[in-house]
């Protein structure tokens, strides 16, 4: 029942509620079944980059979901997810404790920086967080290379620590993040029906009709930002945890524009196949054009313009001779 | 810290933060005049800017050719421009559906431009000085040299050309129409694209000249112009992001706090600082620190 659940995270599941929908449910619960299986049969460097799939499908999430309660474009999400990448990091070298700690606090950290983050700008159009997250990418590195005593400069940190004892570190990798996406995928289907992520859509759908019964635009706009940043926090210690490793490479101001680009491949969808699409895109592609990279920027940027032009297509037809007076 | 080093110190720091203000706030006028009338906020800004650099230094390098640096400035200009054109063009479908949907094109168009420089010029750090012959001479405790005074007077001459177009042209006249009120203007038979289509131009215009100046002062790579963008956005902001002189002040304002901030803390936040600078204006001043003093007037 509970896995069923994760076909109305998409649009299709609802819109055919009374249609397909168990054909829906059905594919979805048959790709995690694969997903489960999978170690089976494949194994070494492909596990290793879908476990890094699935964290950055994590992080895709928290973007598409500031996308579609917020109505917000963030290019900043890099930050919280190194916050989250660098905490487990940095509990485990100083701490010496696993993720099963700093994964909670974590969370805890990427929503009381998106909190501290987002509430300036709570009154302004979302056109003024966007370039104050455009800083927040901008600053992350010098950030990071700055305070070298804690996140240790160029170099990084390591992180070997197992949260499973017993089972090996790439099925633990694995199979870790596996569980965590699909629990945030069913989590973030619950949260569609309640009564908060109906209070934030209706901020943004009606923000007058929210306004008259009792809920603020800007109250919507503070707290959709920080569970999104909660969200990437999350995101962020399970690419830590994928990779045993963070280091300021893996976090330049591309990395928050390529979560954006992860975001909008997906449509902005938050169900479980569109954030494997997502994570999976902006995963795989440098992987595999590692020998073309200088073209990545380009396949990225031609991605995001097509689909952002073609996910408003309706206007588009206004411009086709053909499509006019109908 | 006595009081005559502290002067001795703060008049240089001063200076030098108006002339590179001068240009945060020229980098800050190509926003605020595509915001302005399109409502679209121009990711590209920075690549493109960084683009038209690149094609100056390539022509006259003599990296692809060797012009001089005039004519490479005005094939940049060229170039500029229609890679600005084309870039309007792409996203000209959606530009009134969805603010959000239009910003996020114009990412896209940046990663493009981005991926292009890198392509075509690598990964290095070059050189690109103005042709300007070198003299300074001291002021007091100020050396002013020969590219201030460039600085300076490219600024003016900017600054001034911009005013006489938007407060004694048609062109101008509908400009400012436009970002009041464009559904009145389209009732009045106002072509929108054309004025968007101008303040996309201008935008393109003032970027690159705002890298040429901002370039000799550092270095240039693929990344460095992009990120110089982040001042010139964060002028805007101070600024207001929707009122001309604010982004002009703004800059001058960003540019002060900016040296003042590596000389007496750190070297090594700058980013960091303006993430903050933007954050404090956000939520103390939401509409520009001039909105009491010049109102939202162009």
């Amino acid at each position: 029942m509970a896995v069923s659940e994760l076909a109305h995270g998409t649009k299709a599941g609802v819109s055919a509620r009374n249609g397909n929908v168990d054909a829906v449910r059905l594919s979805v619960l048959a790709l995690v079944a694969a997903l489960a299986l999978l170690p089976l049969l494949a194994g070494g460097f492909l596990l290793y980059s879908l476990s890094l799939c699935f964290a950055n499908a994590l992080a895709v999430l928290s973007v598409s979901m500031l996308v579609r309660y917020g109505g917000e474009v963030s290019i900043g999400h890099s930050f919280f997810v190194a916050l989250g990448a660098y905490a487990v990091a940095i509990v485990e070298h100083r701490l010496g404790l696993s993720i099963a700690v700093s994964l909670p606090l974590a969370v805890l950290l990427g929503a009381g920086s998106g909190f501290v983050f987002a509430f300036p700008s709570r009154r302004l159009s979302g056109i003024y967080l966007a370039v104050a997250t455009m800083a927040l990418a901008l600053a992350l590195p010098e950030i990071l290379i700055g305070f070298e005593k804690f996140t240790g400069g160029f170099e990084g940190l390591y992180i070997a620590q197992d949260l499973i004892p017993g089972v090996s570190k790439a099925l633990q990798r694995y199979y870790v993040a596996l569980v965590v996406l699909v629990v945030v995928c069913l989590a973030l289907a619950h949260f569609r029906k309640s009564a908060q992520g109906l209070a934030l859509l209706m901020a943004q759908a009606q923000p007058r009709a929210a306004e008259a019964m009792g809920i603020t635009r800007s109250w919507a706009r503070v707290s959709i930002f920080t569970l999104s940043a909660a969200l990437a926090s999350l995101a962020g210690a399970m690419t830590g945890f994928a990779s045993s490793t963070v280091s300021p490479n893996s976090f330049t101001f591309f990395s928050g524009v390529f979560l954006l680009v992860g975001s909008v491949v997906s449509l902005n969808r938050l169900s479980l196949p569109a954030a494997l699409v997502g994570g999976a895109f902006i995963t795989l592609v440098p992987t595999y054009l590692a020998k073309a990279g200088d073209w990545v920027p380009i396949l990225y940027g031609v991605a995001l313009v097509v689909v952002t032009l073609a996910a408003n297509a309706g206007d588009l037809r206004r411009f086709l001779p053909r499509w006019r007076g109908r | 810290m006595s009081v005559a080093g502290f002067i001795r110190d703060i008049l240089p720091l001063l200076w030098s933060g108006i002339i590179s203000g001068c240009l945060y706030g020229v980098g800050a006028l190509g926003l605020v005049m595509v915001f302005k009338s399109s409502r679209v906020v121009n990711f590209s800004h920075g690549n493109l800017a960084c683009l038209g650099a690149f094609v100056v230094y390539g022509f006259s390098s003599g990296s692809l050719l060797s012009l001089s640096w005039g004519s490479a400035v005005a094939l940049a200009l060229g170039i500029a421009c229609a890679v600005a054109v084309a870039s309007y063009a792409l996203i000209a479908p959606i530009v009134f559906k969805s603010d959000l949907a239009s910003t996020i094109a114009t990412l896209g168009v940046g990663l493009v431009l981005q991926g292009a420089v890198q392509l075509v010029f690598g990964a290095d750090i070059v050189n690109l000085d103005l042709p300007v012959p070198r003299f300074g001479f001291s002021l007091g405790a100020v050396r002013i040299s020969s590219y201030d005074l460039a600085v300076l007077a490219v600024t003016i001459a900017i600054v001034a050309g911009l005013f006489v177009i938007i407060e004694r042209t048609k062109l101008g006249v509908a400009f400012r129409a436009v970002s009041t009120n464009p559904f009145a203007c389209e009732v009045c038979g106002l072509n929108l694209r054309s004025v968007h289509l101008f303040s996309w131009l201008a935008g393109a215009v003032l970027g690159l000249v705002a890298a040429l100046l901002i370039v000799p002062t550092t270095f240039l790579s693929s990344t460095t112009v992009p990120s110089f963008m982040l001042q010139a956005f964060t002028a805007a902001v101070v600024g207001g992001f929707s009122s001309l002189p604010g982004a002009a002040v703004g800059g001058i304002l960003v540019g002060i706090a900016m040296n003042l901030f590596s000389f007496y803390v750190s070297p090594e936040f700058m980013n960091t600082f303006l993430l903050g600078v933007i954050l404090l204006t956000l939520n103390f001043f939401p509409n520009g620190l001039l909105e009491r003093a010049i109102g939202g007037r162009v």
